[in-house]
């Protein structure tokens, strides 16, 4: 198997881990909500009736193991538009695979 | 709804997929029961402003063909920096990439004004590329022209300085406005969206910008960007620092 093979089965994994979390969670569970993993980054997209459950969501999906960083485009009320640019500060995480 | 309005509204539905079909350059010249085909699989989808379309390492579902609007493409890098990988606009096709290299999604999509595009579903368009040959080339074709575009952004971000990307994108993106050549900055062209384009941050754009306004090639006005010299703009683009 390929490297790349390989990190995007990795990439896969967390994918359903992310969707397994946003599913057995009580306040996530109901939500329209969608997920792609790519380099260990989570991308966040769907719908929520609030900003709290916006950031709810984010939080959910940053605490499943080996997620590196989450990208936040789902659509709530309050929250930011989800086309905007976004940046993140991952420069203190280690690349997936490797030990910190 | 009776059975009569809904055959109708199908057959409208053919029609419009169609007529979007046609102003597709690399499928303008298929002929007409090849469109038919692969209109008469082609879904409706429309788009808000801001609405993402797909995500990036989502599984590859279906293809789109823009009819109304523009759409921009992203992907993070692993560092987490987000690079604008295309903007495109009505009569593009995109997702095809995963569709045909069996992938997740690379990057992901987002509607930056209200956008009108025609999906069609991944089995439906393989399947019919499998029957047709001459869908088979326009999609190759399609791909060919992708990768030339790639590179072109590949040797832009790594070899030009930001002043000559700027220069070279924004010839690009020219247009007569009366008597001048004038870049029109939309709703959405933001100093964040131009620098995810040039793989640079807003500060760095910035000065990019007063450069080339302090060389006379360009003047930065409220609503676009008046191209003073364009034979300077050009060779500016064309300048390996």
């Amino acid at each position: 198997m390929s490297q790349n093979e390989m990190e995007r089965q990795m990439d896969e994994q967390l994918r359903d881990a992310v969707l397994q979390a946003l599913a057995a969670d009580p306040r996530t569970a109901p939500l329209d909500l969608r997920a792609g993993v790519l380099n260990g980054i989570v991308h966040l997209g769907g719908s929520a009736p609030s900003d709290d459950d916006w950031a709810w969501a984010e939080m959910v999906s940053a605490r499943v193991p080996g997620v590196r960083g989450v990208v936040n485009r789902i659509e709530a009320p309050g929250a930011p538009s989800p086309a905007r640019t976004i940046n993140l500060n991952l420069a203190s995480i280690s690349m997936k695979g490797e030990q910190p | 709804m009776s059975a009569d309005a809904l055959a109708l509204s199908e057959s409208q539905s053919t029609a419009r997929a169609q007529e979007t079909l046609v102003t597709v350059p690399c499928f303008a010249n298929l002929l007409v029961p090849v469109q038919e085909a692969v209109a008469q699989v082609a879904t409706h989808r429309h788009f808000d402003a801001g609405q993402v379309i797909y995500l990036e390492g989502e599984p590859a579902t279906a293809l789109f063909i823009l009819e109304k609007g523009w759409v921009k493409a992203a992907r993070m890098s692993p560092e987490g920096r987000e690079q604008a990988l295309l903007f495109l606009k009505p009569c593009e096709v995109f997702g095809d990439v995963a569709i045909f290299t069996d992938t997740p999604y690379p990057a992901t999509v987002m509607a930056l004004e209200p956008v009108e595009v025609w999906a069609i579903d991944k089995s439906a368009i393989l399947d019919l590329v499998a029957r047709h040959q001459q869908l088979a080339m326009a999609v190759i074709r399609h791909l060919a022209r992708r990768v030339l575009y790639y590179v072109g952004l590949v040797e832009d971000l790594s070899l030009r300085s930001v002043e000559a990307r700027l220069a070279h994108t924004l010839l690009s993106h020219i247009e007569s406005g009366g008597e001048r050549l004038v870049v029109p900055r939309r709703a959405w062209t933001t100093f964040d969206e131009m620098a995810t384009r040039l793989g640079t941050v807003r500060d760095v754009l910035s000065r990019a910008l007063r450069t080339l306004e302090e060389e006379g090639l360009l003047k930065v006005e409220r609503h676009q960007i008046v191209i003073l010299d364009p034979a300077g703009l050009a060779a500016r683009g064309d300048r390996y620092d």
